[in-house]
């Protein structure tokens, strides 16, 4: 019982952190210099009357606080509006974006996870050797290169060997499902190996210092003088209390990977939830940049709650 | 009879900075079956590291050198295959206070039978039962073993830890401080038990304490180490009336005694460093009765008064000039 009203106050802390990003973010679009109608009207004769037109179809010549009321009223009714940029629903953009989003930072972040995890417990259990600073050296490496340097360096290396653009070849001349399928994974290989090779460093190093510390607990002395094989003490003694910051502090750097991956869909043009915030903000599409951040805010919070709730599923000594 | 012997055990620690620590000097005293026998000395004087060296736990910074024989069998010279095949089966081990000595995550009923299976000493389903048998034996109940570590009081903890060090019938429990953490009435309760458990089972202990009334309440022989060596060692009543080396006497003067008069004193100065070579007696420089001989060359432990049960490195004990 304990347990719901403990995870209902968690819920409604996180609407309201949600609706607070909410209002944080509409206003601050509104401050960015620049704005939609400057941005649509740069063509040859733009009147003043163009412009005022424009002002008006997109609703802002209404105040500022008159604009966030309707905002407010309408994405209560689950509609975000309308792209300035392409007259579209925001809604239907934002949906498509997140579904080519998800394949490629999903696949990404599991080998990352997967890479990172086995390379930050190599190297607490090598420390001090020559392949443990080997393993410490390319974590640092790739968490300190930045994300569009690597992509750009991998594109070069690999330009021609696979696609470079886009999430498809739309001159594709077998249309079957497994054609596409291969076409769409050929596409995947360089954004997504891009993110894992720039998550893994982060993960490893996480790994490697909680490993570290575990391996230097009592219990890990006790489980060596019980006699258990090596391995048996990394897995369930040292790693599996290891794994309890680890855990969160993966949880909570995948929330912000949903629209987080915008320097590498920017520079693949992967027209995923990143990709669709990078032109949103340069062509002052409110709307489209509203949704964008909601959806970001979404998985923050939401996977913040993961985290708290994996956190007391993985420590029997942390009850909700 | 002699069931472990240790023979001039020796361990370094290499230094990050350079140079060693000799951490335990030429070690060496011998426990027979079914004894109770303390380890006794200030902090750091190298007891912990001794009974580490004993099961092959040292990290990898840690050199060793000398024998630990039991049976027999000389359990450091095969290497760390073959020494964990005696750990737990052969020596089982009990820390201090055991508040982390257990996983946190895993349940205390997993965890005791965990060396069962790995040494194939029990299957699945009976070392369960073994298990629960063990909680029973050492006072706590059965069900008790469904728990996690955190779910049990520090004393309930260390009986599961007894009963945990039990788990494989081993012949030698070598137990760090086991009551260090406790209040004084739980103490009192596990060191009962602890002497329960050893008569009862036939079980030889190396209590590893700097508590000397405990060691006199618990064991029949001692072992005082200074400075990574043995200063003294024989029958604990013989090390209280009759001790041979001043450290020793100095320890128990530092001992408060509630049923006399006897001001309780300090023993001045601190221990010698060891990452430095020693010259002469490690005691001297904190001797109430040094001798010349003393600063030149380090004594020899040799029997006291023709008893090969007790042993002390004093030049006052004699020696050839």
């Amino acid at each position: 019982m304990r347990g719901w009203s403990y995870l209902a106050k968690r819920v409604s802390f996180s609407l309201m952190t949600i609706f607070v990003a909410t209002t944080l973010n509409f206003f601050l679009f509104r401050v960015l210099p620049g704005d939609a109608v400057r941005n649509l009207s740069r063509v040859p004769h733009a009147s003043p009357d163009l412009k005022a037109q424009l002002r008006r179809q997109f609703g802002l010549d209404k105040s500022p606080w008159e604009q966030y009321l309707l905002y407010l009223r309408e994405l209560a009714h689950g509609n975000m509006g309308i792209s300035f940029a392409d007259q579209k629903p925001v809604r239907g953009a934002i949906v498509e974006a997140l579904w080519n989003t998800i394949p490629m930072v999903l696949i990404g972040t599991i080998v990352a996870i997967v890479i990172g995890v086995a390379t930050g417990v190599l190297a607490a259990w090598w420390r001090g050797s020559w392949k443990g600073s080997i393993g410490t050296s390319f974590a640092i490496f790739f968490y300190a290169v930045p994300t569009q340097w690597l992509a750009l360096v991998l594109l070069i290396a690999f330009a021609g060997l696979l696609p470079s653009h886009g999430m498809s070849d739309p001159y594709l001349l077998d249309d079957s499902t497994g054609a596409k399928l291969i076409d769409l994974g050929r596409h995947l290989v360089l954004p997504a190996t891009t993110l894992a090779l720039t998550l893994y460093g982060e993960y490893a190093l996480i790994t490697r210092s909680a490993m570290l510390e575990t391996l230097g607990e009592d219990y890990v002395l006790t489980a060596r003088a019980k006699g258990l094989l090596p391995r048996v003490i990394v897995r369930r003694y040292a790693l599996r209390n290891a794994m309890l910051p680890v855990t969160t502090l993966i949880a909570l750097s995948l929330g912000y990977l949903v629209a987080g991956a915008i320097l590498i869909e920017t520079v693949f043009s992967w027209p995923g939830i990143g990709y669709a915030a990078y032109q949103a903000v340069v062509e002052r599409d409110y709307p489209m940049l509203q949704g964008t951040f909601l959806v970001l805010t979404f998985s923050v919070v939401l996977f913040n709650l993961i985290a708290d709730l994996l956190y007391a599923r993985l420590d029997p000594r942390i009850t909700l | 009879m002699t069931l472990l012997e240790v023979r001039d055990l020796n361990v370094w620690y290499s230094l990050d900075e350079g140079g060693e620590n000799h951490a335990v000097r030429d070690l060496s005293f011998t426990l027979d079956r079914g004894e109770r026998m303390g380890l006794v000395g200030e902090s750091g004087c190298g007891k912990t590291t001794a009974l580490l060296a004993l099961m092959a736990l040292l990290p990898p910074s840690a050199s060793v050198s000398g024998q630990v024989l039991l049976d027999g069998q000389d359990l450091l010279a095969g290497g760390e295959a073959i020494a964990r095949q005696h750990r737990w089966r052969d020596l089982a081990l009990v820390f201090q206070g055991a508040m982390n000595a257990f996983n946190p995550v895993r349940r205390i009923e997993d965890q005791i039978i965990e060396p069962m299976l790995t040494h194939g000493t029990r299957t699945s389903d009976s070392a369960r039962d073994r298990a629960r048998e063990l909680l029973e034996m050492v006072g706590i109940t059965a069900a008790a073993g469904r728990r996690f570590p955190h779910e049990l009081s520090g004393g309930m903890r260390q009986r599961a830890m007894l009963a945990m060090a039990l788990a494989c019938e081993p012949r030698v429990l070598i137990a760090d401080e086991p009551t260090t953490a406790l209040d004084t009435m739980v103490q009192a309760q596990i060191l009962a038990l602890l002497t329960r458990l050893s008569d009862e089972l036939g079980l030889a202990v190396l209590l590893v304490t700097h508590d000397l009334p405990v060691v006199s309440q618990v064991c029949s022989r001692a072992v005082v180490m200074y400075a990574g060596g043995l200063a003294e060692a024989g029958p604990v009543a013989d090390l209280f009336h009759r001790p041979a080396h001043p450290y020793t006497r100095l320890l128990f003067e530092a001992t408060p005694d509630l049923h006399s008069d006897r001001e309780v004193v300090s023993i001045p100065g601190a221990p010698p460093r060891l990452d430095e070579p020693i010259v002469g007696c490690s005691f001297r420089p904190r001797c109430d009765v040094p001798l010349e001989v003393c600063s030149d060359r380090a004594p020899r432990p040799l029997s006291v008064a023709d008893n090969p049960g007790h042993v002390a490195a004093c030049w006052h004990n004699g020696g050839a000039r």
